[in-house]
């Protein structure tokens, strides 16, 4: 307990250095690792309750996106508006592929559902592709590239709405999964579905519940990044990987750390990236900070 | 008679070429590449560990047989056995701190330390050729593709042997027990941890062979291509639609999955890939114990 | 005797008769640039079958999907040369797939004419001896010497362009890194007073990024870098996905050189519709633009739009179109199907093509057999890429400095 303790100390000392030293680094690391951390939450969530690793993850992102920019070319509704449409679309969607795909094979080898979803992402991926191309789309609006000064610091604003989005989905599913009967019933399937079924829970709904919610909630991901990214098939693939990492790295059963793993990991990779000739280095810190939080964490647990 | 039935189809096996054209040698030749990789992965999956981790071997064995190739001079044969040991002695070096992860832990870390190599691939320019990548004047064997069709059989056939040995010796009742239960595997007095070092250091290092042979056939390396994801999806895919836990298992897998993908797209141009994830989600679907798997079961419980 | 040797004379001029000219391309067909290609070279062989074919024979084309992967790549190679039983081959689009065909390539020595692989690592494998080798696609060190005639050019019309400063965001795959390489290798030659950018650039910075192609998209850090350094010309070598993005990060921290390039192979559908795109220069072989200054650009343009209902959006397409006329134009100035008079014939020959330019073979640095040596310099113009240099094909005057920000 101590140690950990010491831990975060250090590691609070060490981001408050680089918001002094590389004050962009900084802000810039915490706009991207709110990203990484709200969309590898819904992953989480599944993780964690279904016991399910979906591949086909960064797909519904994608999907999202797509949603994103044909109502935005066709019925001109601003994206960050047109989430009131894509979420619910993207929570139908996940229900349809929880039922057809999924359902079935839920009680055989945990690593089938692993092959279902990756082939589900193939089946996305490739549709996309056949209907839209692999040419990339880009929704325009003025204000994805608008800057705010913090502490003289120019930087852009549009990104912190990630971090703003990112708190407050970790907070809705942390009250949602303390405080609702449906979230703690939820939260006993995740620990315990054997015993939860024993009690009453009806485990299948929610499982179908918690892989639909995790849709919705990358769709709301998707409405905020839809102005910042291109969007085309192979867009979402690399956030499944990330999301798995910030997972993994938080623990399983701990949103808050994954929110916490995202922004940490974000604002190394940013200072690496700000050291002129060490850009390409940047992803390394990435891994190894990944690997180095889940090794000390195996070994701490170990003499603890 | 069992015995003679499989001497006779490896037999065939090495005669196949002088029946079938260039083509055809090529797409064997590809299978048997991913069939190696698939039962290295399954082996590893016996234990109870599941490894994202092949991709990374077999990069780190091309690029050791490449360099060993072109700046050391090593005869291109014997790269092949370089790149094998180099693999197992990163594996045996690693493995000691990774090995003690379990799960998603290890699965995880397995994969970033495959995009780490990858990484170091890309950065260290001189060794390495950087993000261009490093050719080679010719191919093993001077691109004969039929001396590369017995040397890749050569080498899936003694990944085929390994992986029997370790069905059928007291390998299989260690490692099973460490699978079903580690503590009661503890108890009985299995040492947990030397068996799943031998059985990550013996995949990794045919990981890494398979990559030596991947690269020595096509004689270059390049980060992008050599590190793909395709070789960690590709094989645990036809590990799983043939049937995990057996050698016929991903054998089948390997060959079903790798010819379907190649002729699916002389037949469908475009879209063939949609028709290839339906394949796998109608697979696994209404056979979910894969291939072997499901008929081994049939077999079974006839009985 | 004779009775036998006349019907073996008649069903050798009836198989003669009865044969095609096969043709094996191996594109990547998942993406747009091959799709495109692949369309355009059917659209030739179409054109090509409905004039009467070639030497009184048809044209069969058999198209394989590469799938972007190596392995696949080298395994259609093999397929269209001992089951279709091809005479050429013809395609190409990732350097890293070649690399992979090259062995299998040298294998079969066939006439083959490559529209793809751009990197020197390409030429190092094919080597010196491979005559049978045409190479369209410049090299990447080819197309850094050429944006140095085309910017000397430019100064000379325009005296107020400067381009001492040069910094390069380049994505840290093969694609970016070659590009920069190049760079690198001119520089140390202009330091010395030497090579084609000698008296031009008079400093170079670089910096890579992570592309959004590939998982990355975050340009941030490496725009500051660039802002910091103040250049006078700043490029990014990436990919189509990267275009907006960059540009609305460069106006998010406030960063507007006076001339802002870009080097994708292709652009993204709605770059023009971007207000931001206004004043972008960038480097590529073709721009829709050239229908209006070339009546084959038209030709190409009208006819690919009539046939697959369309707009070809890369210079793939035109390029695959060029493919395929300029091997067949190569073959009609033989005469025959031998190998070494079409060689020679193709060695010859100047072939007018869609793309913007005049095809014609001359050596690199190590290959006989190179097409294409250059690029061209563009600009985009509301919402219209326009040709700025070459001047023969210039379609409106550059607009410098680059527009900045203000208002958009």
């Amino acid at each position: 307990m101590k140690r950990n303790f010491v831990g975060y100390i250090v590691l609070a000392i060490a981001l408050f250095l680089i918001a002094l030293l590389r004050p962009y680094a900084f802000f810039y690391g915490v706009q991207r690792g709110s990203l990484y951390g709200l969309i590898a939450l819904p992953l989480a969530l599944t993780l964690g309750i279904v016991g399910l690793l979906n591949l086909a993850h960064g797909e519904f992102l994608t999907l999202a996106l797509y949603m994103t920019y044909l109502l935005f070319d066709k019925l001109s509704i601003d994206p960050l508006l047109s989430f009131v449409l894509t979420v619910p679309l993207l929570l139908l969607f996940g229900l349809l592929v929880y039922k057809l795909v999924i359902e079935r094979s839920l009680k055989t080898h945990h690593l089938n559902l692993l092959l279902l979803t990756f082939g589900v992402s193939i089946v996305m991926v490739e549709s996309l592709n056949i209907w839209w191309t692999s040419r990339p789309r880009n929704i325009y609006v003025p204000y994805a590239s608008t800057s705010v000064s913090i502490f003289g610091v120019y930087v852009g604003g549009y990104e912190f709405l990630y971090t703003l989005a990112a708190f407050i989905v970790l907070a809705g599913l942390l009250l949602f999964l303390k405080k609702t009967r449906l979230g703690q019933a939820t939260y006993a399937v995740g620990q315990n579905p054997r015993g939860a079924a024993l009690v009453g829970i009806n485990v299948k709904f929610v499982y179908a519940f918690v892989f639909s919610l995790a849709a919705g909630l990358v769709a709301l991901a998707g409405a905020l990044l839809s102005v910042r990214s291109s969007i085309f098939p192979h867009v979402g693939g690399p956030f499944t990987m990330k999301s798995f990492s910030l997972t993994a790295m938080a623990g399983l059963g701990n949103l808050p750390g994954i929110v916490l793993a995202g922004i940490v990991l974000g604002i190394a990779e940013e200072f690496v990236k700000s050291i002129p000739g060490y850009t390409g280095w940047a992803d390394l810190v990435f891994f190894v900070v990944l690997i180095a939080a889940i090794v000390f964490r195996a070994f701490g647990r170990r003499e603890g | 008679m069992k015995y003679f039935i499989i001497m006779a189809l490896c037999v065939l096996c090495f005669l196949l070429p002088f029946f079938v054209g260039a083509y055809m040698i090529h797409v064997l030749t590809s299978i048997m590449i991913f069939l190696s990789l698939a039962l290295s992965w399954d082996m590893m999956l016996r234990t109870g560990q599941l490894s994202f981790g092949i991709a990374g071997f077999f990069g780190l064995g091309a690029y050791a047989s490449i360099i060993a190739v072109d700046d050391f001079s090593v005869d291109p044969l014997l790269s092949i056995l370089v790149a094998a040991i180099f693999a197992a002695l990163v594996a045996l070096a690693l493995g000691w701190i990774v090995l003690r992860l379990r799960e998603i832990y290890f699965a995880i870390t397995t994969l970033a330390l495959s995009s780490v190599f990858m990484i170091f691939a890309r950065n260290l320019s001189d060794l390495t050729g950087g993000s261009a990548g490093k050719v080679l004047y010719e191919s093993i064997f001077k691109g004969d593709s039929i001396k590369i069709y017995w040397l890749v059989l050569s080498v899936a056939l003694t990944v085929i042997l390994v992986s029997e040995l370790f069905q059928r010796t007291r390998i299989r009742f260690a490692i099973n027990a460490i699978r079903d239960d580690e503590i009661a595997a503890k108890c009985s007095g299995v040492n947990i941890f030397k068996y799943l070092l031998f059985v990550f250091v013996l995949t990794s290092a045919i990981q890494g062979a398979v990559g030596a042979l991947y690269a020595q056939q096509y004689a270059f390396v390049e980060p992008e291509s050599t590190f793909s994801a395709n070789f960690l999806l590709l094989p645990m895919s036809m590990a799983l639609v043939g049937g995990i836990y057996s050698t016929l298992g991903p054998i089948i897998g390997a060959v079903v999955l790798g010819l379907a993908s190649e002729y699916l797209k002389l037949v469908m141009p475009y879209g063939h890939l949609i028709i290839y994830g339906l394949i796998l989600i109608v697979t696994i679907m209404f056979l979910p114990r894969g291939i072997y798997g499901t008929i081994a079961n049939r077999i079974a419980t006839r009985r | 005797m004779k009775r036998l040797f006349v019907v073996l004379t008649v069903l050798i001029v009836a198989l003669a008769f009865a044969s095609t000219i096969k043709i094996g391309a191996v594109l990547p067909l998942s993406d747009i640039t091959g799709r495109q290609a692949a369309n355009a070279m059917k659209l030739a062989v179409k054109e090509i079958n409905e004039a009467g074919g070639v030497l009184g024979m048809p044209v069969e084309l058999f198209i394989i999907d590469d799938e972007m992967k190596p392995e696949k790549g080298a395994a259609a190679i093999d397929r269209l040369a001992t089951v279709e039983k091809v005479d050429f081959f013809v395609g190409g689009m990732s350097s890293g797939v070649h690399l992979a065909q090259i062995p299998i390539l040298k294998k079969y020595q066939k006439i083959t004419v490559w529209i793809g692989a751009a990197s020197y690592k390409c030429e190092e494998a094919i080597g010196p001896d491979a005559d049978w080798y045409f190479h369209l696609h410049p090299w990447d060190y080819l197309q850094g010497e050429s944006y140095a005639h085309g910017w000397r050019a430019i100064i000379q019309k325009y005296p107020q362009v400067k381009i001492e400063k040069i910094f390069i965001a380049y994505e840290e795959g093969a694609f970016g890194t070659s590009s920069f390489k190049s760079y690198q290798e001119e520089f140390e030659l202009a330091k010395k007073g030497t090579g084609v950018w000698a008296g031009l650039m008079k400093d170079l910075r670089g910096a890579p990024f992570k592309s959004a192609a590939l998982g990355g998209g975050d340009y941030r850090a490496v725009l500051m870098q660039a802002k910091q350094y103040n250049p006078d010309l700043f490029i990014w070598a990436g990919y189509d996905a990267d275009a907006i993005p960059i540009l609305i990060q460069a106006k998010e921290i406030g960063f507007a050189p006076k001339l802002f390039v870009g080097a994708p192979p292709g652009w993204p559908a709605d770059f023009g519709k971007n207000p931001l795109s206004h004043g972008v220069i960038l480097y590529g072989m073709w721009a829709p633009a050239l229908k209006d200054v070339s009546p084959i650009a038209r030709h190409f343009w009208d006819a690919y739009v009539k046939e697959f209902n369309e707009e070809p959006a890369t210079y793939f397409a035109p390029l695959g179109y060029t493919n395929i006329m300029f091997l067949i134009e190569g073959i009609k100035k033989a005469g025959s199907l031998d190998k070494a008079a079409i060689i020679k014939a193709l060695r010859e020959i100047e072939y007018d093509s869609p793309v913007g330019g005049v095809l014609k073979i001359s050596p690199s640095r190590i290959i006989k057999n190179q097409g294409f040596r250059a690029q061209k310099i563009l600009q985009w113009q509301n919402g219209v890429q326009h040709v700025i240099w070459p001047f023969e094909y210039q379609t409106a005057e550059l607009i410098y400095p680059f527009p900045g920000w203000t208002g958009k």
